[in-house]
């Protein structure tokens, strides 16, 4: 931890818990209260640094990665929030236009 | 005479005898939807309905009487059984409780009796102003109780397990996540470990696994692909990343962890031959055939696009590849040849969905 600064209160928490050695009390979320908890930013490069060794077509891969929430910053959390986002595109390669950006509720 | 007539009577009634089990192939597709394959007539037997509110199906589980599936459904918070021939939900458990959001992202088996299920679940206590994630746990349900069905044991489960295989005599359920567990299926007390993540393998940083496709039925073998990179070697150096195959036979146990490649394409899961259990099949944008005993790739072909899911007829003939879009690719295993495409109606896709073999 010694080069990262907590810049706000949970990773202020986090470094006590580290200092203290309380690290097993600190548990990882998993991907089951909303989608930002996978942390993986999406649309990735491939394992050797380029696109050629992604899903081919994109399309391909749209919805395996998104209703398990692997793609949360790009696509809607269909498993919590937007659960109707692809309702009406059973096939994200035929039906890709239906698919709309979604806004928070207010 | 009569010794005739009665010798051609036996002939008769053992070839009228009990039915070779038949291969159907089970899918799942949106919306909400599991489809049933006859994979010998290259045709789609039955679309079914899951009953309830959901679009993607997840991971499927075949009853070992090959009558009814298992398929997680309604964003991951509910498992559905459903009769393959009616089409009839016949087990149905709503995980849900008013105060606690309970997810099953991947893990499920049944017991070789098929009088359990086994579901891995994550739930989460929804507060006013804070969301309190809880320890993972295996939920079981007797298949018997029907839709409605509530946990008759809830087993403490370690965090991040996407695949169940239950042993061939039921006495054990192995689970991956980090590492490979045993468990017992009874107490949940885990009977051994076998490190993956956590290998001290020398010269080798953790390897990684990504598969969540339980694919095991045929051959009784239980396998993943692994990817691992030495630390002994810059990342410049082709040979510093290597792809294995990491094999359980369900039967006695044993688990063989093998590197086949310096890594040279993505793969998400595989399958191995009833036929001949040293040869794994494994798919993503490519099919490769793999001899795990010796550690060797045999052949590789490129698929016409992404597949998730592998699977292999009966008598290690045929491969069926699915998951992601709306086909299903039949290949010669010994060649890798395609064989044929079968196309669900609508063409709706099958994303993350497991591909099982239902034998009935």
């Amino acid at each position: 931890m010694k080069h990262l600064k907590p810049i706000n209160k949970k990773a202020t928490l986090v470094e006590q818990a580290v200092d203290g050695g309380r690290i097993e009390e600190v548990v990882a979320m998993q991907t089951v209260v909303g989608c930002a908890a996978t942390l993986d930013p999406g649309w990735e490069v491939d394992p050797f640094g380029s696109v050629a060794a992604l899903c081919a077509p994109m399309e391909a891969d749209l919805y395996g990665c998104s209703d398990p929430c692997w793609w949360p910053a790009q696509v809607p959390d269909t498993i919590n929030t937007y659960p109707d986002w692809n309702a009406k595109a059973p096939s994200a390669q035929n039906d890709w236009r239906v698919l709309q950006s979604v806004f928070p509720k207010k | 005479m009569k010794k005739l007539l009665c010798g051609l009577a036996a002939v008769a009634f053992l070839a009228a005898g009990p039915a070779v089990a038949k291969d159907y192939l089970v899918a799942g597709v949106k919306p909400n939807k599991l489809v049933v394959i006859d994979p010998a007539a290259r045709k789609v037997d039955k679309l079914i309905e899951i009953p309830g509110p959901g679009i993607a199906p997840g991971t499927i589980v075949p009853a070992p009487d090959g009558k009814v599936a298992y398929v997680v459904t309604n964003r991951l918070e509910s498992i559905s059984g459903l009769d393959l021939t009616t089409g009839k939900e016949v087990f149905r458990a709503d995980f849900a409780t008013p105060n606690v959001r309970t997810k099953a992202m991947f893990a499920v088996d049944v017991s070789p009796d098929g009088k359990e299920l086994f579901v891995m679940q994550s739930p989460v206590k929804l507060g006013l102003g804070e969301y309190e994630v809880q320890d993972t746990q295996i939920a079981v349900y007797n298949t018997a109780d029907g839709v409605g069905a509530k946990p008759v044991r809830v087993l403490k489960a370690p965090r991040r397990l996407v695949l169940f295989a239950f042993a061939k005599d039921g006495k054990s359920l192995w689970a991956l996540g980090w590492d490979l567990y045993q468990i017992d299926p009874k107490t949940g007390a885990i009977l051994q470990t076998h490190k993956v993540l956590n290998w001290e393998r020398p010269n080798f940083n953790p390897p990684d696994i990504l598969d969540v496709w339980p694919q095991f039925e045929q051959a009784g073998v239980f396998s993943t692909p692994y990817f691992a990179s030495r630390s002994d070697l810059p990342p410049t150096d082709p040979s510093a990343f290597k792809t294995g195959i990491l094999t359980l036979d369900l039967a006695n146990g044993k688990v063989d962890m093998k590197d086949f490649e310096d890594t040279s394409v993505v793969i998400f899961s595989s399958v191995v031959n009833p036929a001949r259990k040293t040869e794994v099949f494994s798919v993503y944008s490519q099919l490769s055939k793999i001899d795990a005993e010796k550690g060797e790739l045999v052949k590789r072909i490129d698929l016409p696009h992404t597949y998730y899911a592998i699977n292999v007829s009966a008598d290690g003939k045929e491969l069926y590849v699915g998951g992601t879009m709306c086909d299903i690719g039949v290949h010669a295993s010994e060649t890798l040849d395609r064989l044929a495409t079968i196309e669900i109606p609508g063409c709706p896709d099958q994303g993350v969905a497991s591909l099982r073999i239902a034998k009935r």
